[in-house]
């Protein structure tokens, strides 16, 4: 293999891996507007608790209290993290799309998400100071090498839990009746309460579920990213782009868009600079937005009335 | 009308006396510049509809430009801050163009990705913007030194501003925005074209948004990216939405409260934006209609 070619295949890969985490994010976002037709601004945050829960969960409580090792303690806190983040979007249900789903309107919900998520970031803000914490995961350090092409277990564990996520996804989506019932309301929330489904109780887990991959997400970010009370929002940002390139609610175009934006990020590091990254991320959704505002894989027509 | 107007400006002209110390008068400052935030981005969610998250944008644009000018280019500040208001209005012509497209998510969504990509250009333009490091030693408009005057200045020009919207909104064209906001299919079959008002909301928000921004850097004497970055958006909305989106009054009942308040709550620590998230989900879930809608029942049950 010719050194480009490797250059090329091991930034690939590196942006496979970042891609498969930012699908993890935007999974839960175009989740949500897939059947609710909102967006959960504090989806970020939910990501940073996640990465705080995991980090305090790894390297305090399993690995000292408990004497777990240390691939152990950092399994269990990646479990931890998506609690804690199915138990906060249950919370935001109950607080705020509940509530507001009732008086309608779209900019409310948002607006209120928007709330609540300066609120979490500060609040984490706080607590843990702006000083980044040293999140270490033991599969960071085993480094496996295929030929010219270098990649860490991390990684690796990164698009394992991602494939799993959107397998189980799917499963659940196709297969059970829950999932069948959640894609009626999705479709159409008055008919299907009409079939005798409760959406208020499917929509409340449609938020969990997407609400504990962003926490899982965060648990796995940790290591990778400077963790500090902002790290969710710098992963969040790209998560919309990423959402409305791959079609807001579209589950493919959001996983090809995901995957599509990590591989971006990768070459753009190569080439131009770290830097610069939000810059060729976001010029991307504005062509997107301006050249075809349905996403990569249109779905269905925008609604004119 | 006109007697309360009277009123609010004898109030404006009166509070440097109450509040004297230089700390205080510095938030006053502060204080009419976000009036002026608040107005501007009121006009385009409270009247037009339209949740503009790319506010910020705006705002950093009138800054950099206006100091920029001056600093390296040796204009004289008031023409500087025509020329910043002049290109904050046409990038907000800019993003109107999106909004002509795009609705409710899509463009609460492209509109954050505006102010992103301006912050990343203020911190990635090293040999214009000197990115993160910052610009130092910018001096406040000539013959506006002092807090007082700059005060002064600024809540004149809010006052202005505020009676021009105020006219602005009880005229057809007011109607205009608002039938826009209510329904835009309705508003096209009664023969608006949504796309030129969306436009003319944008830009004269961003112009005003810009106008604030003129005054800021002489204001802190520093200029760093930080200060505009996407949150600070989020602090505009904040403020138009706990006083009262769509209203006059509002905003600016909003934008006073919201920095008053953090200041006087600062003995707790740095709250600013946890005040502005808590306030901002509070409104939006007990009241709505933000601060005029609480004083309209308090006034209607007495």
């Amino acid at each position: 293999m010719s050194d480009l070619a490797a250059l090329v295949v091991q930034q690939s890969v590196n942006g496979l891996y970042l891609g498969c985490l930012y699908v993890m994010v935007a999974l839960g976002l175009t989740l949500i507007y897939g059947v609710l037709n909102q967006i959960n601004f504090a989806h970020a945050d939910f990501v940073t608790v996640g990465a705080f829960t995991a980090f305090f969960v790894s390297a305090r409580l399993a690995g000292r209290a408990l004497g777990l090792p240390d691939t152990a303690a950092y399994l269990l806190s990646v479990v931890a993290a998506l609690g804690a983040g199915a138990l906060l979007g249950l919370l935001i249900n109950v607080a705020v799309f509940a509530p507001l789903r009732e008086r309608g309107g779209e900019l409310r919900p948002l607006i209120a998400t928007i709330g609540v998520s300066v609120l979490l970031e500060n609040g984490q803000l706080a607590l843990f100071g702006p000083i980044p914490f040293q999140f270490d995961s033991p599969f960071s350090r085993q480094t496996i090498r295929l030929g010219p092409i270098f990649f860490t277990a991390q990684s690796l564990l990164v698009v394992l839990m991602a494939a799993a996520s959107i397998g189980a996804l799917y499963a659940f989506l196709r297969l059970s009746t829950l999932g069948k019932a959640l894609r009626a309301v999705a479709l159409d929330r008055e008919t299907a309460g009409l079939m005798g489904i409760n959406p208020g109780l499917l929509i409340g887990l449609t938020i969990v579920i997407s609400s504990a991959l962003a926490g899982m997400a965060g648990a796995l970010l940790g290591p990778v990213l400077v963790l500090t009370p902002f790290a969710g929002a710098s992963v969040v940002v790209k998560a919309f782009a990423i959402v409305v390139i791959g079609g807001f609610g579209n589950l493919e175009g959001t996983i090809l868009a995901g995957i599509l934006v990590g591989i971006v990020e990768a070459f753009t590091v190569q080439y131009l600079g770290s830097g610069l990254i939000d810059l060729v991320v976001f010029g991307l959704l504005l062509v997107m937005l301006a050249v075809r505002p349905t996403g990569l894989i249109a779905e269905r027509r925008e609604e004119n009335v | 009308m006109k007697l309360r107007m009277g009123a609010a400006v004898l109030v404006v002209a009166l509070l440097p006396l109450v509040l004297q110390t230089p700390y205080w008068r510095g938030i006053l400052v502060l204080c009419a510049m976000n009036v002026l935030l608040a107005l501007s981005l009121n006009l385009v969610l409270g009247y037009a509809g339209q949740l503009n998250l790319g506010q910020s944008a705006f705002f950093a644009i009138g800054a950099y430009v206006s100091a920029l000018l001056v600093k390296n280019a040796g204009w004289n500040f008031w023409l500087a801050a025509a020329a910043a208001v002049a290109a904050a209005g046409a990038l907000g012509l800019v993003l109107a163009a999106f909004a002509a497209r795009l609705r409710g998510h899509y463009l609460a969504i492209a509109s954050l990705g505006f102010a992103v990509i301006t912050y990343q250009v203020l911190v990635n333009w090293e040999s214009v913007t000197e990115g993160v490091r910052g610009i130092y030693g910018i001096l406040p408009p000539p013959g506006f030194g002092s807090q007082l005057a700059l005060f002064y200045l600024v809540a004149g020009i809010a006052v202005v501003v505020y009676a021009v919207l105020d006219n602005l909104v009880r005229s057809p064209v007011g109607d205009t925005l608002r039938a826009i906001r209510e329904d835009e299919v309705s508003a096209a079959s009664l023969g608006i074209g949504a796309a030129k008002w969306k436009a003319f909301a944008f830009g004269v928000g961003a112009a005003i948004a810009g106008l604030a921004g003129c005054f800021y850097p002489g204001f802190v004497g520093t200029l760093v990216p930080d200060a505009f970055n996407f949150v600070e958006s989020f602090s505009m909305l904040a403020m138009v939405v706990v006083g009262g989106m769509g209203t006059m009054a509002g905003p600016v009942a909003g934008a006073i409260l919201l920095t008053f308040l953090p200041e006087l709550l600062r003995g707790v620590g740095e709250v600013r934006l946890i005040v502005y998230g808590l306030a901002l989900t509070l409104a939006v879930l007990f009241l709505p209609g933000g601060i005029v809608q609480a004083w309209t029942a308090l006034r209607r049950a007495r």
